[in-house]
């Protein structure tokens, strides 16, 4: 069936709060759960809603996310009619290169969104980590009559202080209240950076907005419509677990929530894939001696340590002896002979000497930069 | 007029491999799982790959759907190809007649017209039996080296298990100047891996012949190679020393899946010069839980172990629980071994259920199967060599 729907996902803001981990890549391709990276899961959920048409708005440290995303082959979005069109900034007399706000960005790139030819759009940031159907977020929209719907959880564990944007949503879904970067939040939604709504008035709203000055959605726009009643703003709930990435520590805690089957049962739906970029390793291989207990691992690890509690990547190495507690170690990390771990997160093809001894306090865990050697 | 290549690959890959009993009641023998997450096909294709042939033609007969349902188009062995690729050749109709492929030789005859088509110097003929890594180029450049009509690759095999092969002798240069077949008093230990590389005239002229002799068995090994022989063409061995296993019984397919739990096993699949590549699931990462205890095993994305688990092969999707005993066994992708269960010595096909309480296979003898999705229903004993199917 032909979708009536498109999809854009914006790579851009905030890409320091990672500290090292978003030095050398976008929010949206920083890896987690083993074997994914963060735009697996929107990209995912919008095939996954028959979304066909998905445009990915680039802004800085791309190149990793361009690698990730390749043809959009392992999406199914490689298609001949529709398919994944990268966004890269350009710079031209309209386009800057370096985005002032989202709807600067999408203002950019008006006119892949005028070539589309979808009646709706879901528009989607990266800094949140959450499965849904945006299929049902549309056909509820489309059944309010609203202008425009904003995504939102009532997970309390999504709020944070000086940071987020609440919401209040009555019962009936619409949306009264809105709050930006509070000191405390006091509305009781959190607004999850995704809206959708028809194209045509997207392009409408981010040329009259832009035109006179306004380039971001939440603070310039949405905050006037609620507040004058200008548009008609309605809410779709996020039933499902949620995460906001916006801090180390979360990004920790994240990866080891993850480490319960109920927890991951509700991030990846049985009947829904989560797809990501492969990569052809073998089996991973537990040799004698070793011990791994409440763990998730990727394929092609050697383990021949000790591993508990953590989230190993493709191609790690624990070596014999080495003892890794409550740790996160991406792709082709190795942790040599002898070496103690706790509370680490090591970026990709780190090296961890022998005999080495990395312990952290759980609430503020060591961040091994990118190919370091310790 | 499609380009010009200079190898075309031929994979015979229609044989039923009865001797794998109910493991390949429902889909032909290269389609077997093997190490967790391949199938055997999956071998040659990705020597092939690794080789530098883009043009593989993948013969199929018996039960394909699965097959070709695995290969599809052939993307996950970077097959996919615009000037080549894969492509599955079943039997087909022509005219008036019809026929099923009666022999390796007539499979090949059959698609004379889909090997012309590239008009390659050279034909590589494979089949889908044996776990192996192999670089064909390097066969290539040894064939064209001795400006051979005909280079067979040969291994070493023990010289009692010689008389069940097809045994090559040799003279000091690799020239072939015997080929016995099963010969009980070899003068060799040099067997025939199945695995040929023909300069395509040769190749066309001899099977052109062969189809044309109503006596023929129309065999590689009964017919093309004797009568090639016969005539006095260069026949050269092209000796390979790696790893190679005939999976053709349960007991050879339990082995070679054993084989990967070896200290340093002989074939290094984590080589990334040298991958061997599979279509992937896309399944979530494996999980090992707080109670399970993995002690020499493989395990692929999607498991979730809980249980115990030694000496073993886990393939993608497998679920252990909790109190379950899972030891010297290959269980196949999405088969699920529940509390209470106990596997050892056995290969669990995909997606059987073996409920708490039964006891599958035995510490000594020969391998139990379970068949595929065959549910083992509690309190029931599988025996060493038994193959169940509920």
């Amino acid at each position: 069936m032909k979708s009536s729907i498109m999809g854009l996902i914006y790579t851009g803001e905030r890409d320091q709060q990672l500290r090292e981990l978003t030095n050398v890549r976008a929010v949206a391709a920083v890896p987690l759960c083993s074997r994914y990276r963060l735009i697996d899961f929107p990209l995912s959920s919008m095939v996954d809603s028959g979304i066909r048409n998905v445009g990915v708005i680039m802004q800085r440290n791309y190149n990793s996310l361009m690698d990730h995303l390749g043809s959009g082959k392992e999406w199914d979005l490689h298609g001949k009619r529709t398919g994944l069109v990268i966004l890269p900034p350009f710079t031209t007399s309209d386009n800057v290169g370096v985005y002032a706000g989202f709807l600067d960005a999408l203002h950019s790139n008006l006119n892949y969104l005028q070539r589309s030819k979808e009646k709706y759009v879901v528009v989607t940031d990266t800094h949140m980590l959450y499965t849904t159907r945006y299929d049902d977020m549309v056909a509820a929209h489309e059944a309010s009559g609203a202008d425009i719907t904003l995504l939102y959880t009532r997970d309390p564990g999504m709020k944070r202080l000086q940071t987020g944007r609440y919401l209040h949503v009555e019962a009936d879904q619409t949306v009264t209240a809105i709050e930006v970067d509070p000191a405390t939040p006091r509305l009781d939604c959190t607004y999850m950076e995704c809206f959708c709504m028809e194209r045509e008035k997207l392009i409408e709203m981010v040329d009259t907005a832009v035109s006179r000055g306004q380039y971001h959605l939440t603070r310039d726009l949405l905050m006037n419509a609620i507040s004058n009643h200008t548009m008609k703003v309605k809410g779709f709930e996020c039933t499902g677990r949620a995460w906001h990435l916006d801090s180390v520590q979360a990004y920790f805690d994240c990866n080891m929530d993850l480490l319960s089957p109920e927890v991951r049962a509700n991030l990846f739906p049985a009947d829904r894939p989560i797809l990501t970029k492969l990569r052809d390793e073998m089996p991973t291989r537990y040799f004698p001696g070793s011990s791994v207990k409440n763990s998730l691992l990727a394929d092609g690890c050697i383990i021949e340590g000790t591993v508990e509690n953590c989230v190993l990547f493709r191609g790690v190495h624990i070596g014999k002896g080495a003892v890794v507690r409550n740790s996160i170690i991406m792709q082709d990390g190795t942790v040599s002979e002898g070496a103690e771990l706790d509370n680490c997160i090591l970026d990709k093809q780190t090296f961890v000497r022998p005999n080495s001894r990395l312990i952290a306090p759980r609430s503020y865990p060591i961040l091994i930069a990118k190919q370091m050697t310790v | 007029m499609l380009h010009k290549k200079r190898c075309v690959a031929m994979l015979l890959a229609g044989g039923q491999g009865s001797r794998l009993g109910i493991l390949t009641r429902h889909m032909a023998k290269p389609a077997v799982p093997y190490g967790g997450k391949y199938r055997i096909i999956d071998f040659p294709l990705s020597n092939c790959s690794n080789s530098g042939i883009d043009v593989v033609g993948v013969l199929t007969q018996y039960r394909p759907l699965e097959l070709n349902a695995y290969i599809a188009s052939g993307t996950p062995w970077d097959l996919d190809l615009v000037d080549g690729g894969v492509f599955v050749l079943p039997p087909y109709q022509t005219g008036a007649s019809g026929e099923w492929y009666s022999g390796t030789a007539n499979a090949i005859y059959q698609n004379l017209p889909f090997i012309a088509q590239y008009n390659p110097d050279y034909v590589l003929i494979l089949s889908g039996d044996h776990i192996y890594k192999m670089d064909y180029d390097a066969m290539l450049q040894h064939h064209i080296a001795h400006n051979a009509d005909c280079t067979i690759a040969v291994r070493q095999v023990p010289w009692d298990e010689a008389s069940r092969f097809g045994i090559m002798n040799t003279d000091k240069d690799d020239n072939i100047i015997e080929f016995e077949e099963k010969p009980k008093n070899p003068k060799s230990n040099n067997a025939s891996m199945g695995v040929y590389i023909f300069t395509w005239e040769k190749l066309r002229k001899y099977l052109i012949e062969d189809e044309n002799d109503p006596n023929s068995s129309n065999d590689f090994g009964k017919n093309i190679i004797p009568a090639m022989l016969r005539d006095g063409q260069r026949m050269s061995a092209y000796s390979f020393n790696g790893y190679w296993k005939d999976v053709g019984t349960i007991e050879s397919l339990w082995e070679a899946n054993m084989d990967l739990l070896a200290p340093v096993p002989e074939i290094d699949l984590h080589d990334k010069q040298f991958r061997v590549y599979a279509r992937n699931l896309g399944l979530l990462p494996q999980y090992i839980s707080e109670t399970a205890v993995v002690d020499n095993c493989l395990v692929t994305d999607g498991c979730v172990i809980c249980g115990d688990c030694h000496h073993s092969i886990l393939s993608s999707g497998v679920r252990v629980d909790s109190g379950a005993v899972v030891e010297d066994s290959v269980i196949l992708p999405g088969a699920h071994i529940r509390s209470g269960a106990v596997v050892r010595r056995a290969i669990v096909a995909e997606n059987a259920d073996i409920l708490g309480g039964s006891v599958v296979g035995e510490e000594t003898g020969n391998i139990a199967v379970v068949g595929i999705g065959v549910v083992v229903p509690e309190g029931t004993k599988v025996a060493a060599g038994e193959q169940y199917e509920g």
